[in-house]
């Protein structure tokens, strides 16, 4: 799960000409360590939801990546 | 506390008597208005009212393409003139400004671009009865502590920004602030009234903090999930929450404290319901384009609680245009742009409805080969419309979804 997280995470970032991130931690947080808006937080969820059929942000929005770890977990 | 305007991003503290030196300062005038910062943008709208000159407020990320579409013109220095002055007495205080202004010259015109029905944005001009219509003026409003939450170039923003002006509300820039930003500057200002988008609030989530100066919380569009309402009834516990109903041309029209509108008193005649659609006169919507009927079929259908005095509930809002975190995008547009892509074929574009943004951007893509890729179709908009606008989405499909009628769907993924 979290190589795919990776993928998606980097297929987003690279989408907006963003730098793309080498690994990834549960502390990293979204907006300001991995450098995503909400435009790319949108598109994340689409993504997140066609490969794991869970609506990460449907309950208000999450800050770092081990919080989608944890939805994606329950 | 009192200023005229502050914004932590580009480290503003405006008070009123520097905005009062500036504009005496002021001695050359653009009727183009297309910067990033929130108080040259504020600055010359208080220009132009003051000495009768139109304005014409382009989104600062807009592409050169698009600024050509729309003006003719990419680069507007060669607009610049020179302010005549013989004639103007200064405003000598914040009191005397906000008088002048109050009595803006109804020659004055304020132009916008908003998301038309058909293809590009459509130009929308307004007078100053038109766009401060709904400036509300009491005792009460003069305290108020304003959080702007809008992109100062569109409607909406331009409404709270006449509300906070005309009454001599400071006024805090929130928009495109981080969330811990924007909540430090709720409770550092002791912020009162915030009118943003839903997806403005919902941003804010989680928070375990309290802000008890916040007064009334006013949102539009899409409705609050209950569960956030109930969230934001904890952070914010003083608050009265508003939905408003607002329109790209006419910005907003009727406010309510959940999902039922009633009509304020003295504006019936202003409205009328045809086949349980909402018409609106065009006095309201100041000039959009050049042929405006008398009544502006907005599109959005409605069920009438109650005849007399008026009141009602939408059933169901203008579907082509897509909300896109509150700005709004016609997929129209953005089909006729991506099909200049010299490997496309066919588009459909559409929204799915999203967590974050209420609305993303998707589309299906008919291409001349695999070497069309979705970067490549990104990089290809990216120089042509702006980022929102663009598909957040891109299937490559080998024909086009489309409806029993041969017309494409957009609501549908």
């Amino acid at each position: 799960m979290e190589n795919k997280m990776l993928e998606i995470i980097n297929l987003v970032l690279d989408n907006r000409i963003k730098v793309k991130i080498e690994n990834l931690t549960p502390e990293m947080h979204l907006r300001n360590d991995i450098g995503l808006d909400s435009l790319d937080l949108a598109e994340l969820t689409v993504r997140i939801e066609a490969e794991f059929d869970v609506d990460v942000f449907e309950d208000g929005i999450v800050y770092t990546v081990g919080e989608i770890f944890e939805k994606l977990n329950r | 506390m009192d200023f005229f305007f502050k914004d932590t991003e580009s480290c503003k503290h405006i008070k009123w008597s520097k905005l009062l030196d500036d504009i005496d300062d002021t001695l050359f005038y653009n009727k183009y208005c297309n910067s990033s910062d929130y108080y040259i943008v504020f600055r010359q709208i208080v220009v132009s009212m003051l000495f009768g000159k139109e304005i014409i407020l382009l989104d600062a990320d807009f592409t050169e393409n698009e600024l050509l579409k729309l003006t003719g013109f990419s680069v507007f220095e060669d607009f610049n003139e020179t302010l005549d002055k013989s004639n103007f007495l200064m405003p000598s205080s914040k009191e005397s400004l906000i008088e002048r202004l109050k009595s803006t010259n109804n020659n004055w015109k304020i132009i916008l671009f908003t998301s038309g029905t058909t293809g590009i944005p459509k130009e929308v001009v307004h007078n100053f009865e038109s766009i401060s219509r709904f400036v509300k003026f009491s005792k009460i409003k003069t305290i108020c502590i304003w959080g702007f939450a809008y992109n100062p170039t569109h409607m909406a923003g331009i409404q709270v920004f006449l509300q906070a002006l005309l009454n001599g509300n400071p006024i805090v820039r929130l928009f495109g602030l981080t969330s811990a930003k924007i909540l430090n500057e709720i409770e550092f200002n002791k912020i009162t009234h915030i009118s943003a988008t839903p997806t403005f609030y919902r941003l804010l989530l989680p928070c375990e903090r309290k802000f008890e100066s916040m007064q009334r919380i006013t949102s539009g569009g899409e409705k609050f999930n209950e569960r956030i309402k109930e969230q934001f009834l904890m952070i914010f516990p003083n608050a009265i929450f508003n939905n408003i109903y607002a329109s790209t041309e006419a910005g907003a029209l009727f406010a309510s404290h959940n999902d039922l509108f009633s009509l304020e008193f003295g504006f019936e005649h202003l409205i009328r319901i045809e086949n349980n659609e909402l018409l609106i006169h065009n006095s309201l919507m100041g000039k959009a384009g050049s042929k405006v009927q008398e009544w502006y079929k907005t599109g959005d259908l409605i069920e009438v609680v109650c005849d007399k005095p008026l009141s009602f509930r939408f059933i169901s809002r203008n579907s082509d245009i897509i909300n896109v975190g509150g700005y709004k995008v016609n997929p129209i547009e953005v089909e006729e742009i991506i099909l200049t892509h010299p490997g496309i074929i066919n588009v459909r574009v559409f929204s799915k409805s999203n967590s974050v943004l209420g609305n993303v951007i998707c589309c299906e893509v008919l291409r001349e080969n695999t070497s069309v890729d979705e970067l490549s179709i990104r990089v290809f908009l990216q120089s042509k419309i702006q980022e929102f606008k663009i598909p957040r989405i891109i299937h490559f499909v080998s024909e086009l979804t489309t409806t029993r009628t041969g017309k494409i769907k957009r609501n549908y993924i």
